[in-house]
C-alpha cells in the first residue's frame, strides 16, 4: 500500500494506494493533523499512523506547502504542481489539457502537453482568489461553503481587490438588498476574473478543475461559460494532489 | 576626499577621476546584516509600504548616517521613484546632483550630461580616459569571471552576480578590488566543475532576496547569465568612454536589452530565464514584452523586502526547474 500527503495550507489531504487504485482517504484541518499525528524528532516529522488508523505503509510520498518546511521522515518529498499533474492524469486520463487548482491559499494553472507540464502560473501574494476568501464571504453571507459555491447566474458586480475588504463590500451590496443567489455569484465571479488572467496564455480546450473550490458548480459554470472550453472536474478534486503522490513513481518520467 | 553616493551605475570614471570615492548605496544596503531595518526605518519616517523596498533602503543608508556626503541621482533611465526619493534626501539636507540617461541613446546629450558632471566634480575629459583605461584592465578581469561561469562551469551563479555587480563603483577602491579578482581569478581557474544540469539565465534588477543564487543551486540549477549585473561591468569593451555608456543597455529600452539577452541566451546555451521583478515595480509591466520576445521557458519572480526566499517563491522555482528537465 502506497501513501500520498498533500500538506496544503488549510487541509491535509492522505491517501493509500495500490495498484487497483485508491483504497482509503482521510482529510484533516492542517493544525490538528500536526498536533494530532505528527512528532517532532531530529530527523524531521514522524507521522503516526497507527493513531490515524492506517496499516504499515510500503512507501510514503508527499507534497504540499509545507515541503520547504517540514520533512517526513522517511517520505519522498516531490514538487507540489508536479503531484496536481501526475494526479490529473491519473484521474482523467487525458494527456493534453490546462489544469486549475483552486486551494484553501492558492490557485495554480498549469498547462499540460502530452503528459509534461509545460508552463504554469501561480497567484501573487494575495488571497482573493482562493478558497479561504470563498469561506470568508459564505460567513459574511451566513450561508455553507457548500451553498456558495452552486450560484453563478447574475453576478453583483463585487471588486475586490483584497480578500478582507471584500467583506466589507459585500455588506455593502446586501444593505443595498440583493438576494443571496446573486451575491453569491458575485463572489464566485470575482474569483473568475481573478483566475483569468493566469489562463490567459496558457488555455487548453479542456480545463481539468481541482482543489477543493471545484466541489462546486457555480465557478465550473462560469469557466465554460466565460472561456468557452469544457470544463472537467475528476472525481476526487480535492484529494488530487494526494492521489498525485501516491501514483508517482521515481524516474518514471513523463 | 568625498564620498558620493549613486542610486545606480553612473559613469563612475568621472567619480575617480575626480578624486572622490564613488559608493553604489544598492550594494551598501543589500549587504548591510540589518538592511530589513533599513527598509523598516524609511518606513517609520513615512515611506508607504506599497513602494520599492530598494529606494527605501536607499533612502536609510543615506539619512541613517552612511557617511555619504553627496548623491547622484540618476532621474532618467532607472526608476521615477528615484524622483521622490532625491526630494526626500533635500528635504534631510543632502547634496543632490541630478544625472540623466538620455532616453533614445543620443550620443550628444549623454555627452553633454557628462560634461556637466566633470565640470561639477572639477575633473577634465583627460583625466576621466585615463581612469577609463585603468578601469578596462579590471573589467576584462571580471569578465573572465564571467566566462569562467557559462563556458568553463568553475564559477558559481552567485559569484558571478557579486563581481560584475562590483563594478559599479569598485568597491570604492579600484586596486583593493583588483586584488580581489585577482585571487578570486586564481581559485576558479583551478577550481572543479559545477555540475548541476539546468543552466538559467537571470534578467531584471538585481535581486532582494539573499540566498536565491544558493537556493537554486541546491534544486540544480545553476545561474550562468546575470544580465544587468553584467551591463554594470561594461561588458562591450570600445575606446569611446560615451560610447560605452551608449553601448550599455540598463538604462534605455527594454528591446535593447532583448537583443542582448536573446544573444546570451544562445552563447550560453541557457535552459531557461528567470526574469526577477520588484514589488510595485514598473518593471513588472515588461515581463509581457520578455515573454512575447524571449523563446526560452521564464519564470518570473517578485521580492519585497530584504530577506531569504519565501516557501511560495520556493515552490514555483522548485517547479520551473522540475519543468525543464
Amino acid at each position: 500500500m502506497r501513501c500520498g500527503i498533500d500538506l496544503g495550507s488549510r487541509s491535509v489531504k492522505l491517501v493509500l494506494m495500490n495498484e487497483t487504485g485508491l483504497q482509503d482517504s482521510r482529510l484533516f484541518e492542517t493544525v490538528d493533523f500536526y498536533r494530532n499525528y505528527g512528532r517532532r524528532t531530529d530527523n524531521g516529522m514522524v507521522v503516526d499512523f497507527p493513531a490515524i488508523g492506517i496499516e504499515a505503509v510500503d512507501s510514503i510520498t508527499a507534497t504540499g506547502y509545507g515541503r520547504n518546511t517540514i520533512d517526513i521522515v522517511g517520505a519522498k518529498i516531490i514538487p507540489e504542481l508536479k503531484a496536481h499533474v501526475v494526479g490529473a492524469i491519473w484521474q482523467t486520463g487525458l494527456e493534453s489539457f490546462t489544469l486549475l487548482d483552486l486551494g484553501g491559499q492558492d490557485s495554480k494553472v498549469i498547462k499540460v502537453q502530452s503528459g509534461r507540464m509545460v508552463g504554469f502560473e501561480t497567484n501573487d501574494k494575495c488571497a482573493a482568489s482562493t478558497g479561504r476568501y470563498l469561506e470568508n464571504m459564505a460567513t459574511v453571507l451566513g450561508i455553507s461553503l457548500e451553498e456558495l459555491s452552486r450560484y453563478s447566474d447574475n453576478p453583483v458586480e463585487l471588486n475586490a481587490t483584497c480578500a478582507i475588504f471584500g467583506e466589507s463590500e459585500l455588506i455593502g451590496r446586501i444593505v443595498e438588498g440583493h438576494g443571496i443567489p446573486e451575491l453569491a455569484a458575485g463572489v464566485n465571479y470575482t474569483i473568475f476574473k481573478r483566475i483569468k488572467p493566469m489562463l490567459r496564455s496558457l488555455l487548453s480546450e479542456t480545463v481539468v478543475f481541482t482543489g477543493g473550490v471545484a466541489l462546486g458548480k457555480g465557478i465550473c459554470r462560469l469557466l465554460e461559460q466565460e472561456l468557452g472550453v469544457k470544463v472537467v472536474v475528476p472525481r476526487h478534486p480535492q484529494l488530487n494532489g494526494a492521489i498525485g503522490c501516491g501514483v508517482y513513481e521515481k524516474g518514471k518520467r513523463r | 576626499m568625498s564620498r558620493i553616493g549613486m542610486t545606480t551605475t553612473v559613469p563612475v570614471e568621472i567619480i575617480l577621476a575626480a578624486g572622490q570615492v564613488p559608493v553604489d548605496l544598492n550594494n551598501i544596503f543589500i549587504s548591510d546584516n540589518q538592511a530589513s531595518v533599513l527598509v523598516e526605518a524609511a518606513e517609520d519616517e513615512g515611506y508607504p509600504r506599497n513602494i520599492c523596498g530598494w529606494i527605501k533602503g536607499l533612502y536609510s543608508v543615506v539619512v541613517s548616517g552612511g557617511n555619504i556626503d553627496k548623491v547622484i541621482a540618476v532621474t532618467q533611465g532607472d526608476c521615477s521613484n528615484t524622483h521622490a526619493l532625491m526630494e526626500t534626501f533635500q528635504l534631510a539636507g543632502i547634496e543632490i546632483i541630478p544625472f540623466a540617461f538620455p532616453f533614445d541613446r543620443d550620443y550628444d546629450l549623454l555627452r553633454l550630461q557628462m560634461d556637466k558632471l566633470i565640470q561639477l566634480l572639477g575633473t577634465s575629459w583627460e583625466d576621466v580616459q585615463r581612469v577609463k583605461h585603468r578601469l578596462d584592465v579590471v573589467r576584462k578581469k571580471v569578465a573572465e569571471i564571467d566566462r569562467l561561469t557559462w563556458q568553463e562551469n568553475t564559477v558559481s551563479g552567485w559569484h558571478n552576480h557579486l563581481y560584475q555587480i562590483s563594478c559599479s563603483d569598485f568597491n570604492g577602491n579600484v586596486s583593493e578590488f583588483e586584488q580581489t579578482v585577482d585571487r578570486f581569478l586564481l581559485q576558479a581557474g583551478a577550481a572543479s566543475e559545477f555540475d548541476e544540469d539546468i543552466r538559467l539565465g537571470y534578467i531584471g534588477v538585481p535581486p532582494i532576496f539573499t540566498d536565491l543564487y544558493s537556493y537554486l543551486e541546491s534544486v540544480g540549477a545553476r545561474v550562468v547569465f546575470n544580465e544587468v549585473q553584467r551591463q554594470f561591468a561594461m561588458p562591450f569593451p570600445v575606446d569611446d568612454i560615451v560610447e560605452q555608456y551608449r553601448l550599455y543597455t540598463y538604462p534605455y529600452g527594454v528591446f535593447g536589452r532583448i537583443e542582448d539577452i536573446r544573444a546570451e541566451i544562445e552563447k550560453r546555451n541557457l535552459d531557461g530565464v528567470i526574469h526577477y521583478v520588484q514589488s510595485f515595480c514598473f518593471r513588472q509591466i515588461e515581463d509581457m514584452i520578455f515573454r512575447e520576445k524571449l523563446d526560452v521557458p521564464i519564470l518570473t519572480i517578485e521580492g519585497d523586502k530584504p530577506g531569504k526566499v519565501d516557501a511560495r517563491t520556493k515552490l514555483r522555482i522548485d517547479s520551473f526547474v522540475e519543468m525543464l528537465r
